[in-house]
């Protein structure tokens, strides 16, 4: 028994099987993690390897290149890209999109387990680093004070912290710039020497002042007592009072020979926001959390946190990236509603029934519902992309239900019960009805094989468009004639027509009549109307040049990052220097801005983070939040520009890059070119980068141009006289211990208060140990109790430090990167290809245009192979069910025409070609052929009943126009919202939309016209029927010269 | 006795049950889909693409007088709708067992 049959028979059957599915899909949707883009795992693993003492180029030697030829042979490896400093190695693997990433860390660990060997004994344990999206704050708050500003780190950790650590989901909770407390004894030199005393035996008497020891038991009487020496400060002030020394009888305390201060801690690494004294605080979520639902419960929390803290501490948000997400999904929600509306209206206005167009309507939100069941199986989350599709979608559902309602109806205005109609009119089109579905099929199938970043979309897209088609015409052929038998009604032929009937009818017909007499005309200007089509085609093309090219939309996020970077070297407070004037700069000129965050500087433990990206005393991180998009006049973009310009102003700032958000999850996000220069030598490639920078700084349109390889840092060196060291009975290790006590500060002991653990830090006063000739002057005391000063064993040099070395592929490199502005990256590369065509280049430098142009073009190659294949399923499915060769080709002679359709949308919006737009393209090509599909099979049935060809086209265009023009409306209006929206995100899925929608529009007519015209052209005239032509030979027994005698 | 064969569309199935049930006609023998097409106007039904839906034949034996009643039944059922045809022929039956 077939589908349908057994549907009609067993309605409550079929309804419940539809209604457990609807129920499945709601508890899916309840289920599912809401996030911005489908998550992505950047395939890339980091081996650290420490190696203390070496240079940037030993470093590359013995670490790096080792470790790189161990890694090369590794499967699946696309890039392979090290960093080589003084004293670590950075190699980082980046893989193929799609490779298990664990599978690919041991296959590191097993090529490590090889390479260590060849490492120097001295070098440390490499360490495997694997790359996580959970390692991406989501959220950063920005913790303002005043009067707490100094206690702000325990009380941060204590109330703020702990608390949120708590809350499910939360991976880290990073606290980033509070002060710590800590008590300097800062000693004056003169007076230390002149006492004979030296830093270490003070730091070594406060330690030992600075005690409690449990010193026994004493049994007195009937009990049993602890006996405790407690020697330990209970205020910082009694540091001060510790008597250090006796000099000429006087006993002399710390007060004499140092200042004693309860501080916080000299910072290298500043916060502040809006001006002020700020702390910041980072929330990472665990790998595959909901970033909307842990952003709201730390919101939540934050709230009742705020009222336990004390008044003046302010917990600001300066940037939640769940707001972004949960404002886009409302929005393309919306606009997925305001879909739905439409197609019902379109199917309204066609079908003029309201029971017809609801049995119809009723098959849009179990197809698309079911899409939730495959996001929740698949463990992917809610997004923009699983939203766009459904958009995308939303119009195509109902095609099949309409064709198996058309057919149903045609039969109960024939005189069948709805019972048998259903029965009847559905085993007449089901088969057909697969067929286009197939055809659909053929173009949303192979993008779920696209592979890299671009694949992460669209085989999210693919899938859902894919199943909910297939739901949908499952639900055609089984729920419409369910509901069909139950719902319709043969309706009495009414005295007084109806409204419908007086109106849009008529208007209809009049359309029918309309286009039948233009097929009439065209048939008889074939070579006209061929030649025409073809000019409009060729047109289009040349307008080609003229669309930009992007790899993805940027979207307006509200954010502008900017980063700036100083003199390397610079001091930190006058780094500060520079934030406060950008900060006024900022405060004047952008009214836009809700709030502003500084940090510069870098913090001692740099560590890890310095994988990341550089941090320094000279550089400075700025973030401007936004107002939103439609309460301002200036996009983000052009504040970003505006801000360029202001920075240009600033002589300091030697390089400077603006960002506008976050990118594509870390991975390879904005629209970067880079210039990769490959080469051995320093002087050479850094030339060759410099030159080519300042060419390209000269294009119009390319903004951030900066050099990868860092600038060398000035630092002082010294040398010491390994023969006057020994003369005074000194080593090295004893002198630079002695400095670092000296300059950085001994740690003597700590100083403990309510639970908690402070520093007490001995060292010079800052006085005397800010120039080369203070430092030249510390001095030290050996065993003899000589003091010698600096200028008696060694020396202190300026020096440059080497540069770090950057490696791509086993090779040197410098990266020359720049972002486009107000042009397309297409044309900025061609720019940019041109100036290095004049750079003049010895033989073994190479020069390579890449970074997200790269992406762009092998994602835009992946795409043409993408169409080829869709286009080549899309024949082969056709073929097969006209059993023919050549109809196919007459459908897809309409193809063409939709991409002079997305040429012209493009071209008139001034929109850039982005990958987005280029997949709305390939989507065309379902839709359109849908089109042909549903005329040249009606004109084949036409001619097969006997009908003279001519007569066949124009009356089965008059015929299958209003279906044609139903799907095509449904699909238009479904997308229209998406494409007009204007919301936040709305940069991303707009564009295809847009391509989608002018594609359609523009071959639906052409395809009307076009597709009659080369069926005329491609076919003969005479039957369709192949027998008597062929076969001719077999009949003549009806011949009546040959009857037997 | 008279042999009526009766050739229908699909479509009108039920309401041929309906009517032999009516006249009180027991017997008859049925030919669930078949393909056909009238002498002059009638399209072809072959449950094709091209020519979709099918025919549907029954033979019922019935005495003399009930013929006629049937046929009355027979064409107003057909002018319901002329596009939704229906037929009916009659011959003798000489023998039966």
């Amino acid at each position: 028994m077939s589908i349908y049959s057994s549907a009609v028979k067993k309605p409550i059957t079929t309804s419940m099987v539809f209604l457990a599915v609807i129920i499945l899909g709601l508890y899916s949707l309840t289920k599912l993690p809401i996030d911005f883009y489908p998550e992505v795992e950047f395939p890339a693993i980091s081996v650290i390897t420490t190696y203390p003492g070496a240079g940037a180029g030993d470093i590359e030697t013995n670490i790096t290149r080792p470790l790189e030829d161990g890694f090369n042979s590794l499967s699946n490896l696309k890039k392979l890209h090290s960093t080589s400093r003084e004293n670590i190695s950075v190699v980082t693997l980046e893989f193929e999109w799609g490779v298990n990433i664990d599978e690919a860390t041991n296959d590191v660990r097993n090529a490590l387990e090889f390479s260590k060997r060849r490492l120097p004994d001295d070098a440390e344990q490499p360490m495997i680093f694997k790359f996580n999206s959970s390692l991406m704050p989501i959220m950063f708050f920005s913790v303002k004070s005043e009067e707490s500003y100094v206690g702000i780190e325990k009380l941060l950790d204590e109330r703020l912290v702990n608390r949120l650590n708590r809350i499910d989901g939360i991976g880290q909770v990073g606290v980033m710039g509070s002060p710590k407390r800590v008590v300097y004894i800062d000693i004056d030199p003169r007076k230390l020497e002149s006492y004979n005393l030296t830093i270490e035996m003070i730091g070594g008497i406060v330690a030992a002042e600075n005690i409690n020891l449990p010193s026994g038991k004493i049994e007195m009487g009937l009990m049993d007592y602890q006996l405790k020496v407690e020697g330990e400060f209970s205020r910082s002030e009694q540091i001060k009072d510790v008597p250090v020394g006796s000099f000429m009888g006087q006993t002399i305390y710390i007060n004499d020979i140092a200042t004693v201060r309860d501080t916080v801690k000299d910072m290298t690494i500043f916060e502040r926001a809006d001006g002020l004294n700020a702390t910041r605080m980072m929330i990472m979520k665990q790998s595959g959390g909901n970033t909307v639902a842990v952003a709201k419960a730390v919101r939540e929390q934050l709230v009742e946190i705020q009222k336990t803290l004390p008044k003046d501490i302010k917990v600001i948000p300066i940037f939640d990236s769940s707001e972004f997400i949960s404002t886009s999904v409302r929005n393309l929600s919306e606009t997925l509603l305001y879909a739905l509306l439409f197609v019902i209206l379109v199917i309204l206005f066609f079908l003029g029934r309201w029971r017809a167009t609801f049995i119809v309507v009723i098959t849009i939100p179990i197809s698309l519902i079911v899409s939730f069941i495959y996001l929740q199986l698949s463990g992917n989350t809610i997004n923009i992309i699983s939203l766009a599709s459904l958009s995308i979608a939303i119009g195509m559902v109902v095609d099949d239900a309409i064709v198996v309602l058309e057919n149903i109806t045609r039969h109960i205005e024939r005189g069948s019960t709805p019972r048998e109609a259903a029965l009847h009119a559905t085993n007449e089109v089901w088969l057909a009805v697969i067929v286009t579905t197939l055809v659909v099929l053929a173009v949303f199938i192979p993008l779920t094989f696209v592979s890299g970043i671009t694949g992460v979309m669209f085989r999210q897209l693919g899938w859902i468009v894919s199943i909910v088609i297939t739901t949908s015409t499952i639900a055609a052929i089984s729920l419409t004639p369910m509901m069909s038998s139950l719902l319709l009604r043969l309706r009495p032929e009414k005295e007084k027509k109806s409204f419908y009937d007086r109106t849009i009818k008529v208007w209809l017909d009049k359309l029918d009549n309309f286009y039948a007499r233009t097929i009439k005309w065209s048939l008889r200007h074939k070579t006209v109307v061929l030649f025409s089509a073809l000019a409009i085609f060729v047109g289009s093309l040349f307008l080609i040049p003229f669309l930009g090219t992007e790899f993805m939309p940027e979207s307006d996020e509200s954010r502008v990052s900017i980063f700036a970077e100083l003199q390397t070297g610079t001091r930190v407070d006058e780094t500060a220097k520079i934030v406060k004037q950008i900060e006024d700069i900022i405060e004047e000129r952008y009214p836009e801005t809700r709030l502003v965050s500084s940090s510069y500087g870098a913090d001692d433990q740099a560590g890890v983070s310095s994988i990341f990206g550089s941090a320094g005393s000279h550089i400075i991180n700025i973030q401007m939040r936004l107002v939103k998009p439609h309460e301002r006049k200036r996009t983000c973009w052009e504040i970003g520009d505006d801000i360029r310009e202001q920075l240009k102003q600033i002589p300091e700032i030697v390089n400077y890059t603006i960002g506008f958000g976050g990118g594509f999850g870390g991975g390879g996000g904005g629209n970067n070119i880079d210039v990769e220069i490959y080469g051995y030598d320093f002087e050479v490639t850094n030339k060759i980068a410099n030159e080519l920078s300042e060419r390209i700084k000269k294009i119009e349109g390319a903004r951030d141009v900066s050099i990868s390889r860092e600038k060398s840092k000035p630092e002082l060196k010294v040398v010491l006289d390994r023969d006057k060291l020994s003369q005074f009975g000194l080593n090295t290790a004893t002198v630079s211990m002695a400095m670092r006590n000296r300059v950085q500060g001994m740690i003597a002991t700590k100083y403990r208060e309510k639970g908690e653990e402070y520093d007490i830090i001995v060292r010079l006063e800052e006085d005397f140990r800010n120039s080369i000739t203070d430092i030249e002057n510390i001095s030290f005391t050996n065993s003899q109790g000589q003091q010698i000063r600096l200028t008696e064993i060694g020396e202190v040099q300026e020096h440059w430090s080497p540069p770090n070395i950057e490696r791509l592929n086993r090779e040197r490199i410098v990266k020359v990167t720049c972002k486009p502005y107000k042009t397309s990256m297409g044309d900025l590369a061609k720019n940019i290809q041109k100036e290095i065509d004049q750079v003049e280049v010895s033989g073994d430098v190479i020069i390579e245009v890449g970074g997200a142009y790269k992406d762009q073009q092998e994602s835009f190659a992946d795409l043409g192979l993408l169409m080829i294949l869709s286009l080549t399923l899309v024949y082969i499915v056709m073929a097969s069910q006209f059993e023919s060769f050549r109809m196919p080709l007459i459908i897809m002679f309409s193809i063409p025409f939709s991409f002079t359709g997305v040429i012209l949308a493009l071209f008139i919006t001034g929109i850039p070609l982005s990958v987005i737009a280029a997949l709305g393209a390939i989507l065309l090509i379902g839709i359109v052929v849908k089109n042909g599909i549903v005329l040249v099979d009606f004109i084949n049935l036409m001619r097969d009943r006997g009908v003279p060809l001519y007569q066949a086209i124009e009356e089965a265009g008059r015929s299958r126009l209003r279906p044609v023009l139903m799907t095509a409306f449904t699909t238009i209006l479904g997308l229209l919202p998406m494409a007009l929206s204007t919301g936040e995100g709305s940069e991303i899925w707009s564009p295809m939309g847009i391509s989608v929608m002018g594609g359609l529009v523009f071959s639906t007519i052409i395809t009307m016209i076009i597709i009659p015209v080369a069926y005329a052209i491609f076919t003969n005239k005479g039957e369709r029927s192949e027998i008597k032509t062929k076969h001719l030979a077999a009949y003549n027994f009806m011949d009546d010269e040959n009857d037997v005698k | 006795m008279k042999a009526v064969f009766i050739t229908y569309n699909l479509a009108l199935s039920e309401k041929i049950e309906y009517m032999l049930n009516a006249l009180e006609i027991r017997g008859y023998s049925q030919w669930p889909t078949m393909f056909g097409r009238g002498s002059e106007k009638g399209e072809p039904r072959m449950g094709s693409h091209t020519w979709p839906e099918f025919n549907a034949g029954i033979i019922t034996i019935v005495e003399e007088e009930k013929v006629d009643i049937l046929l009355q039944k027979i064409k107003n059922l057909d002018h319901v709708n002329l596009d939704v045809g229906v037929r009916a022929f009659v011959w003798d039956i000489e023998k039966m067992y």
